[in-house]
């Protein structure tokens, strides 16, 4: 996850990115709001690296009236674990938030060819890991309950597909690929 | 065109190619008259460029207005939009438009449930300078639509236009101080509607008539279905069509008539520029128009004519870096033009027109000048100083927000503006000097910009004692290389007769095959334009064109 490159193509809209720094980065997507597809750029400030059960960040757009941050964080799931219940989406006037679980069924003992599955298939002896993404955005500007309520289609789906898109990533590095 | 199948896939009485108005109404109409319709459309979604549009039907002394209130005649009517036709409309063309347009709205109002209202406030676009010219009322617009009654459609019609402000009526938007002040609009109402899908406008239009005819009347729509050709028989009447569904030909068979509601030739630009008579093109209306009623119309042996294009909705506006819809470029259309602290001029640094009203610019765009052999107002730029952008959008791009890297020129003097844009900087100079000199007063003398409420309402701002004027004097000073943005209106098209049967060059009409809307030749509105008649003739013909197919008119 310290790695950027490893994961930044699997954002939805990616384009491009540019680390400066080791908590620095800019980042290039092309987005919908609406009827239109728009570039946007913003810039990523890590400010919690505790990887790699949590990152987070805070973002802010440069072209747009973004603000926001989120993070990423992973825990194993012991076995027999009662798995995460599906995350609540919260809204308010002024922000989204988002939530999007992934889980992966790693086999963290004994070997053998992990598979990816439901947390609840896990049996005994084996483990799951769990990545949870949180992510707020808020538009800013006077137009910003009209955008608020524009990006809320996209958020979410765009979200899950990153959580499930690293989690992917990550069996694929690990050799753990159903 | 092609050969008739041994087998067609799909037999109806009525087939609407195209499913913006013209396609939807004239669908309805023949769905009424008892005949079986279908829509057949190219683009993923239902609605055509009636979709992306302001949604307003110009229809003078029409009931809603009567019923507000306000006075208004036939004579009047007919008064002012002969005037706009500048004589290049066919007297029987005209008079079949306006008196049907009437009861074509009504039509739709009554029985297809379209929920009508009229704009108060806004004024006819020659108003008050022209005989039969009003203050307001004629324009008709709709209700907001729920677009959850679309059922498995709301997905497959435009939520909102990439140039139309979404889920706000008319009423709304001049209360709210109109397009100068659409950073102050009531945006917590807004997004609590698009939460909703809660449609207006063109959208909202759309969503009415599209609900009328596929979830009411159970006319079948198929989307992602362009038609390719017309199938004739030995005698050459249109007998169905051949489309592509899937990627595999889909033939349909029309027993009555076939209608080519697929607007003009806007994203074929060798077409347009040769038709248009303009050295470059680009448009903003959807992918997907792309002259197939030339092409197919030709192919069955219809006449194109034309009227001239002195006055037809051109526009000159920009393209934002990176911003697209449905796939394609969006090209704005540039109002800011008429717009406090704003102007537009030539290579020359000079202004040469009133940048606020349509009626001025259009033709002056156009214009040529023997003498060099050249069209020397195009491409304009657009320049607007730091007043500008103080109070008003570039855009979407609202006060206090950056401008996107390429979209603008910016310098602290006319001069050095006038070097970076690419036109006489000393021109520039002398014309910002001697339109601030009078625009501190809120004049122009030279194009008496402002002098028409029809642009106070719909780009000034009330806060200016001439709504469409004020100086260019605080540095930085802002310019915009424009370009042509076409709205969809073609000064060519298919010739048609007055039951809006497309007409071969031999002079008969082609049996079973009619055109309506932007397909077909401006032959009743002539050579000018105003606000709401392309969605007014695609209406009124559309009705006429479903019902003479199946014995009705």
């Amino acid at each position: 996850m310290k790695k950027i490159d490893n994961w930044a193509p699997l954002v939805t809209g990616y384009r491009a990115h540019e680390q400066q720094s080791e908590t620095d980065s800019l980042w290039t997507l092309k987005g919908d709001i609406g009827a239109l597809a728009r570039v946007i750029q913003f810039q990523v400030h890590i400010t919690e690296w505790n990887g790699p059960s949590r990152v987070a960040f805070d973002l802010k757009g440069l072209n747009e009236p973004l603000a926001g941050g989120g993070s990423f964080e992973m825990r194993a799931c012991g076995s027999g674990e009662a798995a995460t219940g599906p995350a609540a989406s919260r809204s308010n006037p002024v922000s989204r938030f988002f939530e999007a679980i992934a889980r992966s069924l790693l086999r963290l003992f004994g070997g053998g060819a992990p598979r990816r599955a439901a947390a609840d298939d896990a049996g005994p002896g084996e483990s799951t890991a769990e990545l949870r993404f949180r992510l707020e955005v808020n538009p800013g500007g006077p137009m910003a309950p009209m955008l608020n309520a524009l990006m809320k289609p996209v958020m979410l789906p765009a979200a899950e597909q990153l959580a499930d898109g690293i989690v992917a990533k990550l069996e694929e590095i690990h050799g753990t690929k159903a | 065109m092609a050969k008739a199948p041994a087998r067609w896939d799909l037999e109806v009485d009525w087939i609407s190619i195209g499913s913006g108005l013209g396609g939807v109404c004239s669908a309805i109409a023949a769905h009424d008259a008892g005949g079986e319709a279908v829509i057949l459309e190219k683009a993923s979604k239902l609605g055509g460029l009636s979709g992306y549009g302001a949604g307003e039907v110009f229809v003078p002394n029409n009931r809603w207005m009567r019923d507000l209130g306000i006075e208004d005649s036939d004579a009047d009517g007919r008064a002012y939009l002969g005037f706009v036709a500048g004589g290049f409309n066919r007297p029987e063309h005209f008079e079949k438009m306006y008196t049907t347009a009437k009861e074509a709205v009504e039509y739709f109002g009554r029985e297809a449930g379209v929920q009508w209202l009229a704009v108060e406030g806004l004024p006819d676009y020659y108003y008050p300078k022209v005989v039969g010219s009003h203050a307001g009322g004629r324009y008709l617009s709709v209700e907001l639509f729920d677009a959850k009654q679309l059922g498995e459609w709301q997905s497959k019609t435009y939520t909102m236009s990439p140039h139309i402000p979404p889920a706000a009526l008319h009423r709304e938007m001049y209360a709210w101080g109109g397009l100068s002040s659409i950073t102050q609009w009531d945006y917590e109402l807004i997004g609590k509607r698009i939460e909703e899908d809660q449609r207006s406008m063109g959208t909202g239009m759309m969503g009415w008539l599209v609900k009328a005819a596929v979830v009411d009347r159970g006319i079948p729509a198929h989307v992602d279905t362009p038609v390719r050709e017309l199938v004739t028989d030995a005698s050459g009447t249109v007998i169905g069509v051949r489309a592509e569904k899937g990627g595999c030909d889909f033939f349909v068979k029309a027993a009555r008539g076939v209608v080519i509601a697929a607007g003009g030739y806007d994203h074929n630009k060798q077409m347009a520029c040769a038709y248009e008579s303009m050295p470059d093109w680009n448009t903003s209306v959807p992918p997907g128009i792309e002259g197939d009623n030339i092409v197919m119309g030709t192919e069955v042996g219809a006449s194109i004519t034309a009227v001239p294009a002195y006055n037809l909705a051109m526009f000159y506006g920009y393209h934002i870096p990176g911003e697209e819809a449905e796939g394609a470029p969006v090209f704005r259309s540039g109002w800011e033009c008429g717009v406090p602290h704003a102007i537009w001029v030539n290579k020359k640094g000079e202004r040469f027109c009133d940048e606020s009203t349509y009626k001025d610019y259009q033709p002056r765009l156009r214009h040529w000048d023997g003498n060099t052999q050249t069209m020397p107002n195009i491409p304009p730029a657009l320049v607007f100083d730091q007043n500008y952008r103080d109070r008003y959008p570039v855009g979407s791009y609202t006060p206090g927000q950056a401008l996107p890297e390429g979209l603008a020129h910016t310098a602290d003097t006319p001069r050095a503006l006038g070097e970076k844009l690419g036109v006489d900087p000393e021109g520039l100079e002398r014309t910002i000097a001697r339109y601030n000199e009078h625009a501190r007063n809120g004049e122009d003398p030279d194009f008496h910009r402002g002098s028409y409420p029809w642009a106070n309402r719909m780009v000034g701002d009330f806060d200016y004692p001439n709504p469409n004027v004020a100086p260019l004097d605080k540095p930085p000073y802002y310019g915009i290389n424009l370009v042509p943005v076409s709205v969809g209106v073609n000064s060519h098209g298919l010739e048609t007769d007055t039951n809006a049967q497309v007409v071969h060059v031999r002079g008969h009409s082609i049996p079973g095959l009619y055109a309506v809307g932007n397909s077909a030749a401006l032959l009743d509105l002539g050579a000018g334009y105003q606000s709401g008649c392309s969605n007014m003739r695609a209406i009124t013909w559309g009705y006429i064109a479903g019902r003479h197919a199946l014995g009705k008119g």
